[in-house]
């Protein structure tokens, strides 16, 4: 189960697990973001490979045009998955 | 315990299942938890993808050992491709040199405490244990 929309901050709320199998869900989200964005973890209970992908891709795309995206409230588990990936010095992650 | 998986992304929901239903019955350590899930994902999605036209169901076998558990993953009438193989991944390139992919292999190797390859008649086994510790 894997969810993802928008908060009522304006964050983009990240429920659930996002597996191989809920990729392109997500990536058809993150595709319509066009602007620097925060992206709420601390629902997301899990992320594999195929999820840093979707975020790779978009972080990939945003700064190109100058803007990032935010990562927040990131369990402990997917915190070692983005030290382990480099992704802590690619994304601004705040826990 | 033992699952027959069928070969496609969607039986992810079923892999889940099947560990959460072991962890579940054997108590186990919350450390162990999400880099066992994670860890048959990245190993059955390579399976998947990397093989299209093989039918053949994967083999997901998981036992307790010790305070962690083992588990083997076997997959039939495949070509040989060693998963423990050391990987060139640049986790410090910076974003622009970053390609999409290539990065779960070199995750597994993070995640477990052992993984070991065997390839024999056509058939791939990998094992890999995981403890709390």
């Amino acid at each position: 189960m894997f969810d993802i929309d928008y908060g009522l901050d304006g964050a983009i709320i990240c429920k659930g697990r996002l597996d191989a199998a809920q990729c392109e869900k997500a990536q058809e989200f993150m595709d319509a973001v066009a602007e620097a964005k925060t992206l709420d973890f601390s629902e997301l209970e899990y992320i594999s490979s195929a999820g840093l992908g979707v975020l790779l891709k978009t972080q990939k795309r945003l700064a190109a045009g100058g803007a990032g995206l935010k990562i927040i409230n990131v369990n402990n588990h997917i915190k070692d998955v983005f030290r382990y990936s480099g992704f802590n010095a690619i994304f601004d992650i705040e826990a | 315990m033992e699952l027959e998986i069928v070969r496609r992304i969607d039986s992810l929901k079923d892999i889940y299942e099947f560990i959460e239903a072991f962890f579940e019955s054997n108590g186990t350590a919350d450390p162990v938890r999400y880099p066992v899930h994670f860890v048959v994902e990245e190993l059955f999605t390579n399976m998947v993808k990397y093989n299209p036209g093989n039918m053949n169901t994967v083999l997901l076998d998981i036992d307790t050992d010790g305070d962690g558990v083992k588990v083997m993953i076997t997959d039939y009438d495949v070509d040989d491709f060693d998963v423990t193989r050391k990987r060139d991944v640049d986790i410090h390139a910076p974003l622009e040199e970053r390609k999409v992919g290539g990065l779960g292999l070199h995750l597994v190797r993070h995640m477990v405490d052992k993984l070991d390859y065997h390839y024999e008649d056509r058939r791939s086994r990998i094992t890999f244990t995981k403890g709390p510790g």
